[in-house]
């Protein structure tokens, strides 16, 4: 039995051994659009308690993000009404700051120019099973917050970035952050039945990995293509000449994607899962998954033409990274500083996947027991190797 | 109680939510659409043709009928542009309600939206939490505004009655919750005075979000009579307050909680509002008319059989009706003025028999007002 580490106390896990095989004997079929969402409230094992690392993904982009909103605010023209978007903004603490960091910086900017701020409309999306209520009342308290400063309009769009969601030529700016690497689906390639003749199956796996057959790789580098065309060419559409865009999402630096830096996320989870799923429903479970290198990006990119490429960056993020769980006496201990980063990851990992893995595996699915072992082998892997992840800000004009 | 932020209808969709007992609303919807589809029409032509056309409804609410409004404005639209032979807008429809709504509900019930569209052109929706009360949009944003069952809910309880007893500007409402003809008079002078700064601000936010040539549509209730202490709607509010009254004198309730409750609500007369309007000034009227709505109207709740028509048993069912109807909106206000030892099933229990009292010998049918405004 794996020693518990998630609730910090030791326990045992393993208690609902192949319980998957019983949930989920019909084979659910997730659709995203409708279904996935991070873990919604403010309990242990919500997005809004384990979303920190998203929160110092958006810290560590803020330079880039400030100077592309000041250039979107020149480049338009000075709009009185500056609209801007953040795709993918969850609710919880972090779905209001970058927006907020973008107001910030076109308000100062026009203190320097001496000219009056403009008015913003800010158009928060996400998802249909995003927690909106929740994003919406913590409103009242951003809109105090600006007290004396100009007026800003905080709305909700929900809807997939996978296809249109605002009028045409209506936006100035759009920043988007920990979102652009999940995918409109499961990729398209590995959805045929075994035995037919395309079949393509990721036996065993849950995402690209060493052992995949190549045609695993190939199919989410097909499936990457197909969702990113797709965001580049509803975004020219309705963001007008001059405006700019601000992504940061995981990303890679090696060429082979089997042999990505961070694939252990997925790879860890596909061991705890392989100790208690069926192999049938392990078999049709693809990450809807995607961290793609900055050739990849590029290419794709170019190859839309409607953007160009203003400036392009990877970094690291590190758990460290954040004081709370940085050295304080005790937690220098490298026994327990793997630990930390375990319950941490796994945490997040839970609050951003178990929508999905409850739609695929089923709802009776054991998750205190998934990531009961999933943070025992994070703990193993963290004794080795950094708890960091790769990620790229980008920042795009639109022609 | 912060009624300009969290103040909603009851959530979910269970015996006591606004989805299950919003008939009268949707009611309300679909005897004002032949204005609104006018409206509509005028605002497209005379704005411009825009080809993304901007429509906002203040007060979407959530349950059946949210949706009912922009889907209808939008028909409109693309039936006029297939007779001009033009190429439809894109909509950007604007749903606002206040923080405490449930905007969740509304959101899962797009895909289903969108789907009854293919072939259409392209709709964006939009959740917008805030009180209309205040600015909500962009400046000269707005092609066209749409509201229904909202404004006739006042920003707060009205502030001349908010004076504590003893202090000399008091005015108190004691035993009451409303205007009644028992008030003394400062009380509708309370609620006038309430409603003339609300709809005052209301004009001037959308004043400045509404392009030249947009419109208005806005169905909310209202009354006949010139008296606000003779308004036709009165019962709902008399009645509640018998319903309280007898429970505070079977020590259920404080007095002193009934007398510090006034609903934050207000019917206009014609009068007054053709007054609101011209004084603030940036709107024409392009059309007013009063009409009811009532129980018999929706065929749920007509004859069907011999027992309907009874006149013994339709009081009964209206009554029912009512006070689900009641509770639905005001159980949130109720809750956050006089706390959670309030039964409130005791309450619309006891309000329930007395709207059947009320019903046995009155018209069950409320009076509304739809008027289109234009922005000069």
């Amino acid at each position: 039995m794996n020693k518990c580490y998630i609730d910090g106390s030791i326990g045992q896990c393993g208690h609902s051994s192949r319980s998957a095989d019983k949930a989920a004997a019909s084979g659910t079929v997730m659709d995203l659009k409708k279904d996935f969402h991070m873990n919604s409230g403010a309990g242990d094992n919500s997005y809004a308690r384990n979303s920190k690392i998203q929160g110092l993904i958006i810290s560590k982009s803020q330079s880039e993000r400030r100077k592309a909103a000041v250039a979107a605010y020149l480049g338009t023209g000075r709009p009185a009404t500056m609209s801007v978007a953040d795709l993918g903004c969850s609710s919880g603490p972090t779905a209001l700051l970058a927006v907020e960091d973008i107001m910030v910086a076109v308000e100062r900017a026009c203190v320097e120019l001496h000219g009056q701020p403009p008015e913003f409309n800010l158009l928060l999306n996400d998802l249909y099973g995003n927690d909106f209520n929740a994003l919406f009342r913590s409103f009242p308290e951003f809109n105090s917050r600006r007290q004396g400063k100009g007026l800003c309009f905080v709305t909700g769009v929900p809807g997939t970035f996978y296809g249109r969601l605002f009028a045409a030529k209506s936006l100035h700016l759009v920043c988007s952050s920990s979102s652009l690497h999940w995918l409109s689906q499961m990729p398209e390639e590995l959805q045929q039945k075994e035995g037919s003749p395309a079949a393509c199956v990721n036996k065993g796996k849950v995402f690209i990995s060493a052992g995949s057959p190549p045609c695993v790789a190939e199919a989410y580098r097909k499936q990457f293509h197909r969702d990113f065309t797709t965001f580049l060419r509803c975004r020219a559409e309705e963001i007008v000449r001059g405006g700019l865009m601000v992504l940061a999402f995981m990303s890679r630096k090696n060429r082979e994607a089997a042999l990505m830096e961070d694939r252990y996320i997925w790879g860890l989870l596909e061991d705890a899962l392989n100790a208690m799923a069926s192999e049938e429903r392990i078999d049709s479970f693809d990450a809807p998954f995607y961290a793609p290198s900055m050739e990849e990006l590029e290419e794709e990119i170019g190859g839309e033409g409607s953007f160009c490429i203003r400036s392009s960056d990877q970094f690291l993020v590190r758990w460290d990274d954040d004081n709370q769980y940085s050295g304080t006496g005790g937690e220098a201990n490298v026994t327990a500083r793997p630990v930390k980063h375990a319950v941490r990851m796994a945490k997040g990992v839970r609050a951003v996947a178990e929508s999905m893995l409850r739609s695929h595996f089923g709802e009776g699915f054991g998750m205190d027991d998934l990531f009961c072992r999933y943070g025992g082998l994070l703990a193993q892997y963290y004794a080795d190797s950094e708890a960091a992840v790769t990620n790229v800000v980008i920042s795009l004009v639109r022609k | 109680m912060d009624l300009k932020k969290y103040f909603h209808m009851n959530s979910g969709a269970g015996k006591n939510s606004y989805a299950s007992n919003s008939k009268i609303q949707g009611l309300i919807i679909c005897k004002s659409q032949s204005v609104r589809r006018e409206a509509a029409v005028e605002a497209y032509l005379g704005t411009g043709w825009p080809a993304t056309m901007s429509v906002a409804d203040l007060g979407c609410s959530s349950g059946p009928t949210a949706l009912l409004e922009v889907e209808d404005i939008m028909e409109a639209i693309e039936r006029e542009c297939v007779e001009l032979r033009r190429q439809p807008p894109e909509f950007n429809l604007l749903l606002n309600d206040l923080y405490g709504n449930d905007f969740n509900a509304v959101f899962r019930s797009l895909p289903e939206f969108y789907s009854r569209r293919p072939g259409k052109g392209l709709c964006f929706v939009t959740g917008v939490p805030g009180t209309f009360y205040g600015r909500l949009f962009a400046a000269k944003s707005l092609h066209l505004v749409c509201s229904s069952s909202s404004l006739h809910w006042l920003s707060q309880m009205p502030e001349e009655l908010q004076q504590k007893e003893g202090s000399p500007a008091a005015c108190v409402n004691k035993g009451k919750v409303f205007i009644s003809a028992g008030s003394p008079p400062c009380v509708a002078e309370a609620y006038r005075k309430q409603f003339h700064r609300d709809f005052t601000t209301f004009l001037r936010c959308r004043a400045e979000e509404i392009v030249r040539g947009g419109l208005m549509v806005l169905a909310f209730m209202s009354r006949k009579n010139r008296e606000a202490a003779m308004m036709e709607d009165l019962y709902i509010w008399e009645l509640l307050a018998d319903a309280l009254n007898a429970m505070a004198s079977e020590n259920l309730v404080a007095q002193e909680r009934i007398d510090s409750f006034n609903a934050p609500f207000y019917a206009p007369s014609l009068e007054e509002l053709e007054e609101e309007i011209e004084g603030e000034g940036s709107f024409c009227i392009r059309s007013s008319d009063h009409f009811g709505a009532g129980w018999d109207d929706d065929d749920l709740y007509s004859a069907t059989g011999g027992a309907a028509a009874d006149g013994v048993i339709r009081p009964v069912r209206y009554a029912v009706r009512m006070e689900k109807g009641v509770r639905a909106v005001a159980e949130w206000m109720l809750r956050s003025h006089f706390g959670e030892g309030l039964a409130m099933d005791d309450l619309f229990c006891r309000y329930g028999e007395l709207l059947a009292k009320h019903y046995a010998d009155h018209e069950a049918a409320m009076t509304n007002v739809v008027i289109a405004l234009v922005r000069n």
